[in-house]
């Protein structure tokens, strides 16, 4: 047959398949990971936490141990009475503040002590030559005879009961502590102290966990038997107590403390994890080759098994991370935390509980920094699970 | 089946002679001894005080008197409440604990879990979403906060429960919902996403098949294995419930065990201390071994090792 009688198609290239570039085990965990919005918003708050708590101290303009006398237990919300075309705030401890009209507060009103009517419920505060007179002797009267208000302010003749308007404070936007202390760098610098101890006890876990389970998992028989009752006994003490007893042993607080008794005890459900995983690992072929060219013991788990287990592993940390800040923060709070003037959210929330019912924006702060850390690790822990766990894979 | 509790008995006095050697051990092992004050005591009085509370033995012979003491539930005397004993400190604080405890854990059996199976049937509708979104915030939220926000709101703004102390069905409700706000959450969560699995099953597919009632598939086969998880979960839980709640106790001001274990800490009060923490690991270990045993009346495949 000549090569006439045929009639060569056109190639177009529709009826090869379309070929994919192979994606590796990671970037097939990655593409998944990106797919989800929840764990990829996680992973943004986490980073702008970070940064928050490791730039964000650079940018404020009180250092977290700075004490300032004037400026007590301020608001992030400012409620500025106007007189004479002047703004004031008044706190809930009766200090009287001249402050701009955008909320930034200019001085405290000096309160001469002889001008201090404690019977009447009257204090003149000096602004300059000018009297201001702030009575608050409304709460006194039975029922407050219908008064709507608690206090009236006086300049010159002009009196005010009600706010003009409410600004956000411009000087101390989280307000400040019961020591004059600037709440948003202290969020930030307990975002820091939070977030080293979360981090560094998680990787002591993880180094701890991994190097103690992938050995029991790979020797298996008798040390394994040994090595995994030791884990039994661990795990059947309250982690919480151990941790307290820990932290009572050590004499208090303080920061590598607070480190090593939280890296001391977690790392026993990082084992049996990374144990589970090795004994179904080493039975696969590639370790009966890896062992059959004479690699060493040591190489074999570190090369081939560990980063075999690596998808459970990293889900794990994941989870590990927002429980240490939890236990860190549960540690501080019944005051077994770091030191003053150093600060954690923990220690952050303690301090707020004694003024709780005056002062409820101190809590506010760092219980919100509290949560959204565990929640953003929680939401990246999930998706992490559903990008690297092989059940759930499709085709 | 016999030989199994056996084992687990014995395993359990083991590690309960660990952890009482641990404690023991760490306390007396801290510098300084408990009546170590800032202003220094004169030696007499050491001398006495350590000769009443035979602190003047060889550790050895302490450690061994204490251990007497325990199989006798003797826990020795508070160093820094004087005239009373560990155990007398327990007996005041555990009823308290114990009350708040088991509603807070009946509560989350009660709620929990059905909550989870529902949520796990109506997968992806708005009771769901609503559901998962409380389990989230419980999670996230921690129980300090939660505590503190209950006081400010309910009992300072509103006034509608007291703000401290245990007299009345009003005061068990704070409590009560900051205790169990995280293990109710996670309860709640862990039921659906075990439900959701089971249902995936094909022996639902199988059973729903066979023309069996809907309510019937539900609630004898898949609600049944679904909360095999839960129950293991559940079980510490309820010791942890049952008397750790430190943080609770000493926010709302309930004279529990959790108190007595935080201002012991405070000051300082090993004896106590240590006491607390026995009495506690005990407990847990208690539970643990209980779980286990549910275990296989709530799941048949699993036969206790031992058995015949």
């Amino acid at each position: 047959m000549s090569k006439d009688k045929f009639v060569f198609i056109e190639q177009t290239g529709e009826d090869n398949e379309a070929i994919r570039p192979s994606l590796t085990y990671w970037q097939d965990a990655w593409r998944r990971l990106r797919k989800n919005k929840l764990s990829m918003m996680g992973i943004v708050v986490v980073i702008l936490i970070i940064l928050f708590g490791t730039i964000g101290p650079n940018f404020t303009d009180f250092s977290y141990s700075d004490q300032i006398n004037e400026y007590k237990n301020l608001p992030p919300t400012l409620k500025l009475y106007e007189l004479d075309g002047r703004y004031f705030h008044v706190s809930n401890d009766y200090n009287v503040f001249l402050v701009a009209e955008d909320g930034t507060l200019i001085e405290r009103l000096v309160l001469d002590p002889l001008k201090r009517d404690m019977i009447n419920k009257v204090y003149t505060y000096q602004l300059g030559e000018e009297d201001v007179i702030l009575d608050f002797s409304y709460n006194l009267l039975p029922n407050k005879m219908g008064y709507d208000y608690d206090f009236t302010l006086e300049l010159d003749g002009e009196v005010s009961q009600y706010p003009a308007m409410t600004k956000l404070n411009k000087l101390f936007p989280f307000g400040t502590d019961s020591l004059g202390r600037d709440l948003l760098t202290r969020v930030m610098y307990g975002a820091r102290i939070s977030l080293l101890v979360a981090f560094i006890a998680t990787i002591v876990n993880l180094f701890i966990g991994v190097v103690y389970g992938s050995i029991a998992g790979y020797e298996g028989g008798r040390v394994d038997n040994i090595m995994m009752r030791i884990v039994d006994i661990i795990n059947s003490i309250p982690l919480v107590l151990y941790v307290i007893l820990l932290m009572v042993w050590f004499r208090g607080g303080g920061l590598t403390n607070i480190i090593i008794a939280l890296s001391s005890v977690y790392w026993v459900s990082m084992a049996r994890l990374v144990r589970g995983q090795m004994l179904s690992l080493k039975e696969q072929e590639f370790v009966l080759a890896a062992r059959v060219m004479g690699v060493s013991k040591s190489k074999i788990i570190f090369r081939h098994l560990i980063p075999n287990a690596m998808g459970p592993i990293i889900v794990s940390i994941a989870m590990m991370i927002p429980s240490a800040v939890f236990t860190e923060s549960f540690l501080s709070f019944i005051g077994l935390g770091v030191s003053a003037p150093m600060a954690s959210w923990g220690t952050l929330a303690n301090n707020a509980l004694s003024g709780l019912t005056t002062y409820p924006y101190q809590l506010f702060f760092p219980a919100l920094a509290i949560a959204f850390t565990m929640l953003a690790f929680n939401f990246i822990g999930d998706g992490l699970r559903d990008a690297l766990d092989p059940r759930l894979r499709k085709g | 089946m016999r030989s199994f509790y056996l084992k687990r008995i014995v395993s359990m006095l083991i590690t309960i002679i660990l952890i009482t050697t641990l404690t023991f051990t760490m306390m007396h092992s801290i510098p300084g001894g408990p009546f170590t004050r800032e202003r220094p005591v004169p030696d007499e009085i050491m001398r006495a005080l350590n000769a009443k509370y035979n602190l003047d033995d060889p550790l050895p012979i302490q450690y061994l008197n204490y251990m007497k003491g325990l199989v006798t539930f003797d826990l020795g005397p508070s160093y820094s409440k004087i005239g009373t004993s560990v155990n007398d400190l327990i007996e005041s604080g555990f009823p308290a604990s114990a009350k708040i405890g088991l509603i807070a854990s009946a509560l989350i059996v009660a709620i929990g879990i059905p909550l989870g199976v529902i949520s796990a049937l109506k997968q992806n509708s708005p009771l769901d979403y609503f559901v998962m979104f409380l389990a989230t915030i419980g999670i996230t939220v921690p129980s300090f906060v939660i505590a503190t926000v209950i006081i400010y709101i309910f009992a300072g703004k509103l006034g509608w429960i007291p703000s401290f102390g245990l007299d009345g069905w009003r005061s068990y409700i704070g409590p009560v919902i900051a205790l169990a706000g995280y293990s109710l959450s996670f309860v709640t969560r862990l039921t659906r996403s075990s439900m959701l699995e089971v249902l995936r099953q094909d022996y639902i597919t199988t059973a729903r098949a066979n023309g069996i009632k809907e309510f019937t598939v539900i609630m004898k086969h898949a609600v049944r294995n679904a909360l095999i998880p839960v129950v293991t979960y559940v079980g510490p839980m309820i010791a942890a419930i049952l008397t750790g709640s430190f943080v609770i106790e000493k926010i709302f001001a309930i004279p529990g065990i959790g108190r007595h274990f935080v201002e012991s800490v405070s000051n300082r009060d090993y004896t106590t201390i240590m006491g607390i923490t026995v009495f506690y690991a005990v407990f847990y270990l208690i539970m643990i071994f209980i779980v286990d045993v549910a275990y296989a009346f709530i799941d048949p495949r699993i036969k206790l090792k031992g058995d015949k």
